[in-house]
């Protein structure tokens, strides 16, 4: 699919700051997040759009390794947070993308009253998975892997853990379309689940994935995601 | 429309529904694997079928 200028320059910043993530779970470094020093200028913009597309991943290191993230990084993961409330039309998913952001300030900020980080933020429904085929179903989950979190529940969740094995057909699904990127996605929430049938070969599965598809950024940072919950052992 | 998000507007002509269609994107088309890479799935998954049953046979109707 062609993608608009627009779309294609804030994919690459959406790629740019997934290269930041990854390098940090590799590293056990701080989040860079390159160019979102400002928001006046090009870059700077650009760059907090980019923040409010990747979400709560932006931070998920410091999540993973209970590490303070810098406060340039969380400063700005605010300022996106706020600035890109969903719409009251908004899509499912956008909105519990958005809920994820507010979930991972909870977790790194300090509440502060009337911000969202001090806002219990209620959690949105996931009625529009209630009836989900398996295809439907892994995609939605792919998309929404910021929630594929250790030690985190939430609808969303709760319906990743009641389906393992339509997820792991999906997961299959997805590599034989080459859609590294559902793929990862699917492989990030099943190495959190229960119930996932060893003959899938989760593991050298993710392997492949990153082999032909690591070189996209986002690819190559759930794959990394999945690789450090596995090591840390720690299930939904 | 909240000044930062209207700041990134002007800035960069990136809109709302620019953001929000690539929070929800829609399932690309498919494109399946090449031999070459069957061939590299097969030496990752040497001691597994990992992947490389074909879809079962389903009966024919009609």
């Amino acid at each position: 699919m062609e993608q608009s200028g627009t779309s294609a320059l804030l994919q690459g910043a959406v790629q740019d700051l997934s290269s930041d993530v990854v390098s940090a779970l590799r590293g056990g470094d701080h989040v860079r997040v390159a160019g979102t020093g400002a928001v006046d200028g090009l870059a700077g913009g650009l760059a907090v759009a980019a923040v409010r597309v990747l979400g709560a991943d932006l931070l998920l290191p410091h999540i993973l390794s209970r590490t303070p993230a810098a406060p340039e990084a969380l400063t700005v993961f605010r300022q996106t947070v706020e600035a890109f409330p969903p719409r009251a039309d908004a899509a499912p998913i956008v909105v519990w993308s958005h809920w994820a952001m507010s979930r991972t300030l909870r977790r790194l900020d300090a509440p502060q009253a009337g911000s969202p980080a001090g806002d219990e933020g209620a959690e949105p429904e996931a009625g529009w998975l209630d009836e989900a085929t398996w295809p439907f179903l892994t995609h939605q989950l792919a998309v929404l892997a910021p929630l594929a979190v250790p030690g985190e529940d939430c609808a969303v969740a709760r319906v990743a853990r009641s389906r393992p094995v339509d997820l792991a057909r999906g997961f299959v699904r997805a590599v034989r379309r080459r859609d590294w990127q559902q793929a990862a996605g699917a492989g990030r929430w099943l190495t959190l689940l229960d119930g996932v049938p060893d003959t899938l070969g989760l593991e050298t599965g993710l392997d492949f994935v990153e082999l032909m598809g690591g070189s996209d950024p986002r690819v190559a940072l759930q794959v990394e995601a999945a690789r450090a919950m596995r090591w840390t052992g720690a299930f939904v | 429309m909240p000044s930062t998000d209207k700041a990134i507007e002007e800035l960069t002509g990136i809109q709302s529904v620019d953001i929000e269609a690539a929070l929800d994107p829609a399932e690309p088309d498919g494109v399946y694997r090449d031999s070459r890479e069957c061939a590299a799935l097969a030496l990752l998954s040497a001691d597994t079928k990992l992947l490389l049953s074909p879809p079962t046979p389903r009966p024919k109707k009609g």
